[in-house]
C-alpha cells in the first residue's frame, strides 16, 4: 500500500515536472477561451512586431491587465472582460513567454 | 632681327616648356572641377531616376503588403512566403532582425528608403501594421540597363566642350602673363647685341698693339703693366666672344675636324697663363697623349675656354687648377669657392649666378650647356662650397 502511494506521487511529480510553466499556467484557460492562444500572439506581433517588444508588452499587460494595454478588441473585451493580473513570479513569466514566442514565433518557419 | 631671331629661339623653347607646365597643371584642376561638377550632376540625375522608380516600386511593395496580411491570418494553415517574378523581397522586424529573405545580397540598408547596389534598385518601406512581425520591408529589382547612358554622354559632351575651352582661354591668358617677360629678355638681348658691337674693335686694336710691342725692350716695371692690360683685354675679348657666340650661334654652322685634345688644352692653359700668373694660380696637368674628338675647333675652344675661365675667375689667390685628360673625359678641377651641390643643376642657365664678386653675365655655362647638347657631350659639376668646383666632360 505505501508502495502504491509512493509511486502515486512519484508519477504525480514527474507528470507536473515535465510541463512547462506555459503549459501548466496558460494554455488550460485560453483552451476553453473562443479565441485561441496563437491568435492572441499574432495580434501581438501585428502591433509590436519584434520579439523584445513583445514580450515587453505582454509582460506589461500579464503584470497590470487594464482595458487600456489590452490587444482584445472593445467586443471581445466587453464579452470576456479583463484577465486577472497574473500571480506568477518574474521567472516563471518570462520562462512562460520564452515558450509561448517559441511556440508561435515566424522565424525559421516561414518556406 | 638677327638678336630678335636668336632671342625667339632661346625664349620659345622656355617659353614652351612653361607653357606645358602651366597647361598640365591647369588642365589638372580643371580636371577635378570638372569631375566634381560632373559627380554631382551624375548624382542628382540618378536621385531623379530613383525618385520615378519610386512609385512603380511602391505599387509593387504594396502588393506584397497585401499578401503579407493574407499569410499573416492564415499563419497556421499556410507557411508559404508569397514570392513575385517581378522582384525579390525581405521581411525584417522592429529589431532589424531578418524575418525572412529571398534578396540576393545579404546586406541592405534599411535606413535608406531607396538605392543602388551592384546593378540592383533597393526599396525600403516601413509598414503601418507588423504583418507576420514585419516592420520593414525590402525590395530587390534589377537595374534597368543602361539607364545611365545619356547621362554619360550628356557629361561627356557638355565636359569636353568646357575643358577645351578653359585650357584654350588659360593658353592665352599664359601667353598675355609671358608677355611682360619676352619685352624684357629682348631689351636684355638687344642691349647685349648694342654693348658687343661696340666692344669689338677697341680691344682687337688694343690686343694687336700689345702683340707688336717686344716685351725684351721694356723695363720690369712697364713689362707688368702690360701685362695687365693684356690680360684685361683678354677677359674682354672672351666675353665678347661669349656674347658673340650667344647671338650667333643659331646661324653658326660647324666645321668639324678631328682635333687632339692634349694640344687644345695646352694652347688653351697658355693663353689662361698669364691670368693664371696674376692670380698666383698654381696649375697642375695630367694630359694624356693621342686623345681626339671630331668636332668644330671654335667650339670646343669656346667650350674648355669658358670652364677654364671660370676655373681661375672663381680661384683663390695662390689656388690651384687641375686639368686632366683620358679617353673620353676632360676634367678641370679648381680650389676656388664653389657653391653649394644644391645649386649646381640650375649653373648651365643662362644669366644665373651664384657669384658676384666677380664681373660676368652668367653666360659662359650656358653655352657650355649649348655645345655639349649639339656634340651629345655630358658635362657633370661638382662643387663644394669654399672647397672648389669639378667639372668633368665625358663623351
Amino acid at each position: 500500500m505505501v508502495k502504491a502511494v509512493g509511486l502515486f506521487f512519484i508519477c504525480v511529480a514527474w507528470a507536473f515536472g515535465s510541463e512547462s510553466v506555459y503549459e501548466r499556467h496558460c494554455v488550460p484557460c485560453h483552451k476553453d477561451m473562443p479565441v485561441k492562444i496563437d491568435k492572441f500572439f499574432y495580434r501581438y506581433l501585428l502591433k509590436y512586431s519584434s520579439e523584445t517588444e513583445v514580450k515587453r508588452a505582454m509582460t506589461h499587460y500579464l503584470k497590470n491587465p487594464t482595458k487600456e494595454t489590452s490587444i482584445l478588441t472593445d467586443g471581445l473585451i466587453n464579452r470576456f472582460g479583463v484577465k486577472k493580473k497574473t500571480m506568477l513570479s518574474d521567472v516563471a513569466l518570462s520562462e512562460a513567454l520564452d515558450t509561448y514566442w517559441e511556440t508561435y514565433k515566424v522565424f525559421n518557419k516561414l518556406k | 632681327m638677327l638678336v630678335l631671331k636668336n632671342w625667339d629661339t632661346n625664349l620659345r623653347s622656355r617659353e614652351k616648356k612653361t607653357l606645358w607646365s602651366f597647361l598640365f597643371l591647369y588642365a589638372f584642376l580643371v580636371l577635378i572641377s570638372l569631375f566634381f561638377v560632373a559627380f554631382l550632376y551624375y548624382d542628382l540625375q540618378r536621385e531623379l531616376f530613383l525618385q520615378h522608380q519610386k512609385e512603380a516600386l511602391s505599387n509593387l511593395t504594396n502588393e506584397q503588403i497585401n499578401r503579407l496580411k493574407t499569410l499573416h491570418v492564415t499563419f497556421d494553415k499556410e507557411r508559404l512566403y508569397p514570392r513575385d517574378e517581378r522582384f525579390n523581397s525581405a521581411i525584417y522586424d522592429s529589431g532589424l532582425h531578418e524575418i525572412f529573405s529571398t534578396l540576393r545580397s545579404q546586406n541592405v540598408n534599411l535606413y535608406d528608403d531607396i538605392y543602388i547596389k551592384e546593378h540592383k534598385i533597393y526599396f525600403i518601406k516601413e509598414l503601418e501594421s507588423y504583418y507576420l512581425g514585419a516592420r520593414y520591408i525590402a525590395l530587390e529589382v534589377p537595374e534597368p540597363a543602361h539607364w545611365d547612358k545619356k547621362i554619360y554622354r550628356t557629361l561627356f559632351l557638355y565636359g569636353g566642350i568646357i575643358f577645351a575651352l578653359t585650357v584654350l582661354i588659360g593658353y592665352f591668358l599664359l601667353k598675355l602673363l609671358l608677355r611682360p617677360m619676352r619685352d624684357a629678355i629682348s631689351l636684355l638681348d638687344r642691349f647685349i647685341k648694342d654693348t658687343t658691337h661696340e666692344l669689338n674693335t677697341p680691344v682687337n686694336t688694343i690686343l694687336s698693339n700689345i702683340e707688336m710691342i717686344d716685351p725684351k725692350q721694356l723695363d720690369p716695371s712697364l713689362l707688368k703693366k702690360i701685362n695687365r692690360i693684356t690680360i684685361a683685354s683678354k677677359t674682354i675679348s672672351n666675353l665678347y666672344d661669349d656674347l658673340t657666340y650667344l647671338i650667333l650661334s643659331h646661324r653658326l654652322s660647324s666645321h668639324d675636324e678631328t682635333v687632339d685634345l692634349k694640344l687644345l688644352l695646352e694652347e688653351r692653359l697658355e693663353y689662361f697663363s698669364l691670368l693664371c700668373e696674376s692670380k698666383k694660380i698654381r696649375v697642375g696637368t695630367c694630359l694624356e697623349a693621342n686623345v681626339v674628338m671630331s668636332i668644330d675647333r671654335k667650339k670646343i675652344t669656346k667650350l674648355l675656354d669658358n670652364i677654364l675661365s671660370n676655373a681661375v675667375k672663381y680661384n683663390n689667390i695662390g689656388g690651384t687648377i687641375d686639368v686632366e685628360l683620358h679617353d673620353k673625359l676632360i676634367r678641370i678641377s679648381d680650389s676656388g669657392r664653389g657653391m653649394d651641390a644644391s645649386k649646381t643643376k640650375h649653373a648651365f642657365e643662362r644669366y644665373v649666378r651664384f657669384d658676384r664678386s666677380v664681373g660676368g653675365f652668367g653666360i659662359g655655362l650656358s653655352i657650355v650647356a649649348a655645345i655639349a647638347k649639339e656634340y651629345g657631350l655630358s658635362v657633370d659639376i661638382e662643387s663644394k662650397r669654399d672647397e672648389g668646383t669639378k667639372v668633368s666632360i665625358s663623351w
